[in-house]
């Protein structure tokens, strides 16, 4: 069968919504500059692109319509290219990537590029309409339940205390400001443009983070619990790109892969614990690519929240040392349909700077579920 | 933020066009002000002037001073800013480096420290920087000016004048302004022009004498409240209780005013008054040392800033707050008590201050020193009675000046007590004799002057007063709870007038009968204003809650759907309403206020829907008006939910605007409605909007409303849900939630519908109706009206 490989991976800076750099960028402009530069650098023909695949967890309002169609429009690719809006919440970059693979296999396109977008700022989480389903929400108030309560759910379950949540936090600031300070963030971000500015820094690493600082908060979502401001990751603005596309295709058009594809798994789970939907997912993916978790080199575990993170390496048996290597969302930020294309890239990209066989990406959904892509060195 | 940190950032043009200017008129001289001193005075001056939509640069002497003032000005309660936009008009730096952002002001504001060497020193690098032209004032409370000036050429001194500001600048209405020999007109005229229209200050002219009006006379009944207090051995509860609402201060009387402005000033006015008064004016002759204050202070027990003073509050054994009071002769605190005077329990002042028990001897004792001493002081400190009157209702918010004191007690039987004790009896009281300083001739309200004639109390132009209206003549139409008026120029004018203006049946058959009658002509235009404190607090939930005690649920009910007819009647009618409210509109005044065709309000306006607070939800076209609003902002995202999401978020919390311009950002006031900034010309630009309104003033539509129905109920019970879980939501909220949403969501209705505005403010009623039944619900009305703070059950 024919191998699909990352190709490129760009991402725009991350930054805090509602005050940070990018609140007047409209999501689908960032996603065109960020989709433009990816093309830019890999000096392909975009009229080989079967389709721009864009992964979108509130498309409405600026994120609305067929963003996909329209981001292509404004990043001036050609008419032949298709394009398709994917929603699967925080895992939808991540299935525009299990997407264009599975097309790929079935010889349904060659070359993808596979974006995620979400402007927190601009288009509200939750959307700007919530209209739950009465009888639902009556019935099962759980398939609503806030993402908040979730965290506290799991840290409840396994027994996680504060200090450790805590501590997991200031470990991913640390490793995403070594990260910046080293210049390793460079090779994947691209600078946008805000109001004729270049935005090119992440903005909502913080550096200076401690467990003293981080102690100090107050529970965000539970008046008893343990989930704070500081253990949870923040509203984020942000877009990212990647190019998927056969191996075939990367060798004819001079590109160095990153990783390939090997295998892919999505998996159900209670909502109210969503946050341990990775683990399943993980299970999945892992069996259908024949390997165990000890075999993983490297692993790119979405931080949505420090209890879910904790709990699913418990579960899974994977050592944080593999884990995030320049930071997770907690530091970075997590716009949520652009997450799932980052860590995928990430972990191609860290498997090529790393070495090693074998990397995870996998991240836990809204709702119930978890998405696992396991990638491997080429 | 940025503007207001670090290094200064001049606030841009586009900021400014951002701000609110409405308070500006064109073509005024003050475009751009400055002002040195970051201190609780300068800074909040500064914070005033920006509320005006004013750009104005902020200038301390201590290095990131004025940045640091106003970052903590946008913490503080009250808050000294209107708005947070006014915040980023306000540009901070430091006196050493950006002295030059001076040059650009039309008018510069010293508020330094009080020492006249420091002062003269900053003017010298002022005059260096500062435009040719350009106005220059202090902020001194006790310096003459003429000391002031001293040193400096004529062109200074031309430029000069002092500009005296009571704290808090933002909520003290009196500017006591002096003008020095040099003085132009302009620069008088032009920053007296611009502090009562945009700054909103009532302007008293004062002369150079020390302590102008207000702390002279002030600090002079402090000073005898408290010899006296001591002298005649009464408690600080008993001094404060005689102090207060006998004759009409604030109930902090004189020791809780002294708690409240830091016991530890004391000294320094002292010896300040000292400094600048001869020896043989009272104030020196009485100034005096209490071992009692010189411990306290010792003690660093100053106030309520040093969690103690005359009062303090400890916890009790079940961790209650109890309230101890400092016993004047050991020094040492003590239970707070109820003072039970036999004077105090009298109705008529005189009736007090005669009365042979200790508290009507203080009583007598302190009125003579202070009204002898404020009738020895004209002309001496002001032109008129009058004047001196303003300045102490506004300055140190007294109900009565102490002229208007003089005519309760009878300005002849003050003479002669003051004779009996062997004091002098100042001229002008000696001249008045038999009469009283005030009158009313021919509907015109007058003082007696110093020449020994009547004038009339001057307004300025453009001023219209309803209390100026009321003596004129009768009302068109009156209750016991509202009256209209006449205002002039086919224009009339509602006034609520029952306790707190709450609104009973009486005020709403008098707002039918207002429309009735402007319908067959009376008037062409109609003004909603009231002269007190308060606009209305709200409906009368006293009377629900009789109501509701004998089971009278017809009676109640109907009062909510005549409430509703009410408020219909008023936004349906053909001539333009126009409100004009001040302080608080809270609850049914609010909905008043929702159902005029336009508002003028007052700045210093307290908006909000808090019927939660009591168990309960607008029910008369409150929940209504908000959905409409919130679905009629273009600014707002479209769709059903988000009107529902913004008056479920502002109504459930019972949020209450805390200025003009929050109201607007909150959509109870309209982006067209006007903002006032003086009190006194609030009527006056009210009636001139509702005159501007009535060529071609049409009612507007009822459109109906499209509403999620049971869909958006659910969305809003998860959001109480989250709530909950931090524990914000107490089981009665959850009742009052669950009833605001089913109103709000239209009930039972779908989004693909639309709903007739009939049926919402059917459940309005029906909610209301439901609420009012629960035992909760009551306990909550019961409880504010007893303790004024609402019960979280």
């Amino acid at each position: 069968m024919t191998d699909v490989v990352i190709a490129a991976y760009r991402r725009s800076p991350f930054h805090f919504a509602h005050k940070g750099e990018l609140v007047k960028l409209r999501p689908d402009e960032m996603a065109a500059q960020v989709v433009r530069a990816l093309v830019a650098d890999t000096g392909i023909d975009p009229a080989t692109v079967e389709d721009l695949v864009l992964g979108c967890a509130f498309p409405e309002g600026e994120q609305g319509l067929n963003a996909a169609k329209l981001i292509a429009f404004i990043a001036g690719l050609p008419e032949s290219m298709g394009g398709t809006t994917v929603n699967r919440f925080c895992g939808s970059s991540m299935q525009a990537v299990h997407q264009a693979a599975g097309a790929i296999h079935m010889g349904a396109g060659d070359a993808f590029l596979c974006a995620g977008v979400e402007s927190m700022s601009r288009v509200p989480m939750m959307g700007f309409n919530p209209m739950p389903h009465p009888g639902l929400a009556e019935r099962y108030p759980q398939a609503y339940i806030s993402m908040g309560e979730t965290a506290e759910n799991v840290a409840r379950r396994y027994q996680l205390t504060r200090a450790e949540q805590d501590g997991f936090a200031v470990r991913s600031h640390a490793k995403a400001a070594a990260a910046q300070r080293e210049g390793r963030l460079e090779a994947e971000i691209t600078p946008v443009e805000v109001a004729g500015k270049p935005v090119a820094q992440d903005g909502c690493i913080r550096p200076e983070t401690s467990a003293e600082g981080l102690g100090g908060l107050k529970p965000a979502f539970r008046q008893d619990g343990s989930v704070t401001a500081g253990t949870a990751s923040p509203l984020t603005d942000g877009a990212v790109a990647l190019l998927v596309c056969s191996a075939e295709y990367a060798r004819s058009h001079g590109l160095t892969p990153l990783a390939k594809v090997k295998s892919v798994a999505v998996a159900g789970c209670a909502p109210e614990v969503m946050g341990m939907g990775p683990v399943e997912a993980t299970r999945k993916a892992l069996a259908r690519a024949g390997i165990a978790a000890r075999d993983l080199d490297v692993v790119e575990l979405n931080e949505a929240f420090a209890s879910q993170a904790l709990a699913c390496l418990r579960e899974l048996g994977i050592e944080e040392a593999k884990v995030n290597l320049d930071g997770g969302a907690i530091a970075l930020g997590h716009p949520l349909g652009a997450t799932g294309a980052r860590i995928t890239g990430k972990a191609a990209q860290l498997l090529q700077r790393e070495g090693g066989r074998y990397a995870l990406a996998t991240q836990c959904i809204g709702g119930g579920q978890g998405i696992a892509t396991v990638l491997e060195a080429v | 933020m940025s503007g207001t940190t670090g290094a200064p950032m001049v606030a841009t043009e586009a900021q400014a066009m951002t701000a609110p200017t409405g308070a500006v008129p064109p073509g005024s001289p003050i475009r751009r002000v400055g002002v040195v001193g970051a201190g609780v005075m300068g800074a909040g001056i500064a914070a005033q002037v920006a509320n005006a939509g004013i750009p104005v640069v902020l200038l301390d002497i201590v290095a990131g001073g004025a940045a640091r003032a106003v970052q903590a000005m946008l913490r503080a309660e009250p808050a000294p800013f209107m708005h947070r936009g006014a915040a980023r008009l306000v540009t901070a730096g430091d006196l050493g480096g950006d002295l030059a952002l001076l040059a650009g002001c039309d008018w510069i504001i010293e508020a330094i420290i009080e020492q006249p060497e420091a002062k003269r020193a900053l003017y010298a690098q002022l005059d260096a920087v500062r435009k040719p032209g350009s106005i220059l004032s202090s902020n001194t409370s006790t310096i003459p000016l003429a000391a002031l000036v001293e040193g400096r050429g004529d062109s200074f001194a031309m430029d000069f004048l002092i500009t005296h500001f009571f704290n808090p600048p933002r909520y003290m209405r009196l500017l006591e302004m002096v003008r020095g020999p040099a003085t132009r007109a302009e620069a008088v005229a032009a920053i007296s022009e611009f502090a009562d229209r945009s700054l909103g200050k009532t302007v008293i002219p004062c002369k150079d004498r020390p302590g102008f009006i207000a702390n002279r006379i002030g600090g002079l009944w402090m000073q005898s409240a408290i010899n006296r207090a001591i002298d005649l051995g009464l408690t600080v509860e008993e001094a404060d209780a005689l102090m207060s609402r006998p004759i009409g201060v604030p109930k902090t009387g004189v020791f809780g005013l002294l708690d409240l402005v830091g016991i530890d000033l004391m000294p320094h006015v002292a010896a300040s008054m000292k400094a600048t008064l001869p020896g043989t004016d009272p104030y020196v002759q009485g100034l005096r040392e209490h071992a009692v204050i010189l411990k306290m202070i010792a003690e660093g027990r100053t106030g309520r800033k040093a969690k103690g003073g005359f009062y303090t509050r400890v916890k009790g054994a079940d961790g209650e707050s109890l309230k101890r009071a400092l016993d004047l002769t050991t020094g040492e605190y003590r239970e707070s008590e109820t003072p039970r005077l036999e004077s105090l329990s009298l109705r008529d002042l005189r009736a007090q201050a005669t009365h042979p028990d200790r508290g009507g001897r203080y009583l007598r004792a302190v009125l003579l020193d202070l009204l002898g001493y404020a009738a020895s002081l004209v002309p001496e400190i002001a032109d008129s009675v009058a004047d001196v009157d303003a300045a102490m209702r506004l300055g140190y918010n007294w109900k009565y000046g102490p002229f208007e004191l003089i005519d309760r007690l009878g300005a002849a039987w003050l003479a002669r007590a003051l004779a009996e004790d062997g004091r002098p009896v100042p001229p002008l009281l000696a001249r008045l004799g038999e009469g009283s300083f005030y009158r009313v001739e021919a509907g015109v309200l007058e003082y007696f002057g110093t020449d020994g004639d009547y004038h009339p109390v001057p307004r300025p132009a453009g001023v219209l007063l309803l209390a100026d209206v009321k003596r004129r003549g009768q009302p068109l139409a009156r209750n016991g709870s509202a009256s209209l008026w006449d205002i002039g120029d086919g224009v009339a004018c509602l006034e609520f007038h029952s306790k707190m203006n709450a609104i009973d049946p009486d005020t709403l058959a008098m707002l039918g009968k207002s429309v009735a009658m402007g319908k067959q002509g009376a008037f062409k235009a109609l003004v909603i204003h009231t002269e007190g404190e308060q606009f209305s607090v709200g409906a009368n939930i006293g009377l629900a809650l009789f109501a509701a005690n004998i089971a009278a649920w017809g009676e109640i009910e109907s009062m909510v759907e005549g409430g509703q007819k009410a408020m219909r009647a008023l936004r349906a009618a053909p001539f333009p309403v126009v409100g004009a409210p001040s302080g608080m509109a809270l609850g049914g005044g609010c909905e008043v206020l929702l159902h005029c065709a336009a508002v003028q309000a007052h700045a210093e306006t307290y908006i909000g829907l808090v019927e939660a607070g009591v168990g309960l939800i607008p029910g008369w076209g409150g929940c209504t008006t908000m959905l409409r609003r919130w679905a009629e902002n273009p600014r707002a995202p479209k769709g059903p939910m988000p009107p529902v999401a913004k008056a479920f978020e502002m109504i459930s919390t019972a949020q209450v605007a805390k200025s003009a311009f929050e109201a607007k950002e909150m959509l109870l006031l309209r982006q067209t409605d006007g903002i006032t900034f003086n009190h006194d010309r609030l009527l006056a630009d009210a009636k001139a909007r509702a005159l501007a309104m009535i060529e071609g003033h049409v009612p507007p539509e009822t459109r109906p409303l499209r509403l999620p129905g049971a869909s958006g109920r659910a969305a809003l019970r998860l959001a109480v849900e989250q709530q909950a879980a931090l524990g914000r939501v107490t089981p009665h909220d959850r009742v009052v939630c669950d009833t605001l949403a089913e109103t709000l969501t239209g009930g039972r209705r779908d989004h693909t519908e639309e709903t007739p505005e009939a049926e919402v403010l059917a459940l309005e009623r029906k909610g209301f109706m439901a609420l009012l039944r629960t035992p909760a619900t009551l306990a909550r009305v019961e409880h504010m009206l007893e303790t004024g703070r609402p019960l979280r059950n």
